[in-house]
């Protein structure tokens, strides 16, 4: 037997372990499932969003918890202070009840085998609603609070965007819709817009990607007309603007390939005949990518191999177009992934452009005279773009930076940067570089 | 230690009757404490054996707010004191994610073996009543949806059907 109460209690704590997981530098891909697999399938829906929720403004949220906090918890109650977060992004972001919310919270610290802390975790949620006026007159200046990013991060921002900073971190806080990209291969946008009408699906044309339309709102992929068969990807926007800077191409490489979405895409745009090697540096990441280009049957030399080290891998025959989808710290991604708001340190950043730069000097190398490689990241800080990009403009004279006159956003030294949230769109930098 | 699978209604096994239990043994402590596991997990107050699709008469319960008061019941009879009837909202693990209102006694006299095989009584109330009557419809065969209407057990039917294509 059971009762509708163990539910609830439940979900609740398995939203703090997940949270505490995080905390504790574990990715959200990797917590949250398994979580998941511990709720009823109708609780599931709410998991994910109390998780969500909780990691996008923990940064304000951990800050308004150490002042109700009379002396901080223990490093092993991970759990309830993540249990605690939970309960305030119910209290302050949520439509339900803040009864509710502080009877489900004090019933699962039992769940949590933390029954000592059910008179503390009360009080603290009473004194969180009473205390609110005084609680945002106290942190007005918190920037993390302010701005329910990481310090760090938020600095970062403000120096290399003093006028759009704000704007960005306000982005960087709001939901991310869901963005299909149509395989020109087996359709076209108009007749899948009219599939998803007949499904009753709210649907638009996105703005700058041909093959782009957004969702009114998130679905279950299996929900999708022809998803199975390959009519449609889910992909931003902003990613969806590479692989058209590369059409068409003979022979190329898509050197950061995996989950494998612009792969496809790159597919999709290449004339027949055309040759593309794809490569990873993780084999079960590339288990994914062959799994989507078999979904809309397509071919690719997959290889589980390091992009930088050519001579592990390469066969010495020149590409003619390059992809190199850098991996980042994909702040410019973070209303998808909020789990890079606490995952992320100040020190990844020179390591990240660093791999970075290693990656773009040696895969220049193998791109064939007169040919085009595309350095992407869904990064917005200069340090792992445009920084990255001068690196070879400066040590090799035969680099030479295009214009990107389809792509929206603005225009920097070397490419250009589409900040998140301007349409809707994640942040996305896109350098195109030519050898003469 | 083991999480066991828990079977879902409409499956035809949740509909056999259990047999007495005719010894205590090592197996079926082992059995009471993977079920135990299995029903904190879950998470649920009770758990049958028929649940786990053996076919024996034993239920383990806990409906304490800390869930650190297990409770095992081998070969469970049940006389009831008073039948003045008394709404519920139950759940079930082989029915997940329904609620509905079942009436039933409150005043009951259950006579039960332990984990030592040594008999004892208890008088329950509340939701600890509720739960081992439950319990024990599950070694008869019983489900709380047969308590419900059929036309609210057939909305629960295909519910269930969907999401279980969907998950698997």
């Amino acid at each position: 037997m059971t009762t509708e109460a163990t539910e609830a209690t439940e979900v609740r704590a398995a939203a703090a372990r997940v949270v505490a997981a995080v905390a504790g530098g574990e990715s959200l891909d990797a917590a949250l499932p398994r979580e998941a697999a511990r709720v009823v399938a109708r609780d599931r829906a709410l998991l994910a969003e109390l998780c969500y929720g909780t990691l996008r403004w923990y940064p304000r949220l951990t800050a308004i918890l150490d002042r109700l906090l009379a002396r901080p918890l223990k490093s092993r109650d991970g759990d309830l202070r993540a249990l605690l977060a939970t309960a305030l992004y119910q209290l302050e972001h949520t439509r339900i009840p803040p009864h509710a919310v502080v009877h489900e919270t004090v019933a699962a610290c039992r769940a949590l085998a933390k029954p000592w802390a059910t008179g503390l975790v009360n009080a603290l949620l009473r004194n969180a609603q009473r205390r609110r006026p005084q609680l945002d007159a106290a942190l007005a200046e918190d920037l993390a609070y302010r701005s329910a990013h990481p310090p760090w991060l938020a600095r970062l921002l403000a120096a290399d965007w003093p006028r759009e900073a704000e704007a960005v971190m306000v982005a960087n806080n709001a939901r991310a819709p869901m963005t299909l990209r149509i395989n020109q291969r087996r359709t076209d946008r108009a007749a899948y817009l009219e599939l998803l009408a007949a499904a009753g699906i709210e649907a638009r044309p996105a703005t700058h990607s041909a093959a782009g339309i957004l969702l009114g709102s998130p679905r279950a992929v299996a929900e999708l007309p022809g998803f199975a068969a390959g009519l449609v990807s889910v992909q931003d926007e902003a990613a969806q603007l590479c692989a058209p800077l590369l059409a068409p191409g003979q022979r190329l490489l898509d050197a950061c390939c995996a989950p494998g979405g612009k792969t496809g895409h790159l597919l999709e745009l290449a004339p027949d005949g055309a040759e593309l090697v794809a490569i990873d540096n993780s084999r079960q990441r590339l288990a994914l990518v062959a799994d989507n280009l078999d979904r809309l049957g397509l071919q690719a030399r997959l290889l589980d191999a390091d992009a930088g080290a050519p001579e592990t891998w390469w066969d010495g025959t020149p590409f003619d177009r390059i992809l190199l989808d850098a991996p980042c710290s994909a702040t410019g991604v973070l209303r998808r992934h909020p789990d890079i708001k606490l995952l992320r340190r100040a020190g990844d950043i020179a390591k990240l452009a660093a791999a970075q730069r290693r990656l773009l000097l040696a895969l220049w190398e193998l791109l064939a005279p007169g040919g085009l490689l595309l350095y992407a990241t869904c990064s917005v800080l200069c340090a792992e773009n445009d920084a990255v990009v001068a690196t070879l403009t400066a040590a090799r004279a035969d680099a030479r930076p295009l214009p990107l006159p389809g792509i929206p956003g603005a225009a920097t030294a070397a490419g250009r940067q589409w900040l998140p949230g301007t349409d809707d769109n994640d942040g996305f930098y896109y350098a195109l570089l030519e050898k003469r | 230690m083991a999480i066991l699978t828990i079977l879902e209604f409409p499956d035809s096994r949740l509909r056999k009757v259990a047999e007495p239990v005719t010894e205590v043994d090592a197996a079926l402590r082992n059995l009471a404490t993977d079920m135990l596991e299995t029903m904190y997990g879950a998470p649920g107050v009770g758990l049958a054996a028929t649940q786990v699709n053996v076919h024996r008469r034993l239920v383990v319960i806990d409906v304490s707010d800390a869930r650190d008061q297990p409770l095992v019941l081998i070969n469970p009879e049940i006389a009831v004191l008073d039948d003045t009837p008394r709404d519920y909202d139950e759940g079930c693990l082989s029915v997940p994610g329904f609620y509905e209102k079942v009436a039933r006694p409150e005043r009951i006299r259950v006579q039960a073996l332990d984990l030592d095989g040594n008999p004892f009584t208890l008088e329950p109330d509340g939701l600890l009543s509720i739960c081992i009557q439950h319990e024990v419809d599950h070694l008869d065969g019983k489900l709380f949806v047969d308590y419900l209407s059929p036309l609210k057990r057939q909305r629960i039917r295909q519910k269930l059907a969907k999401l279980q294509r969907a998950t698997a």
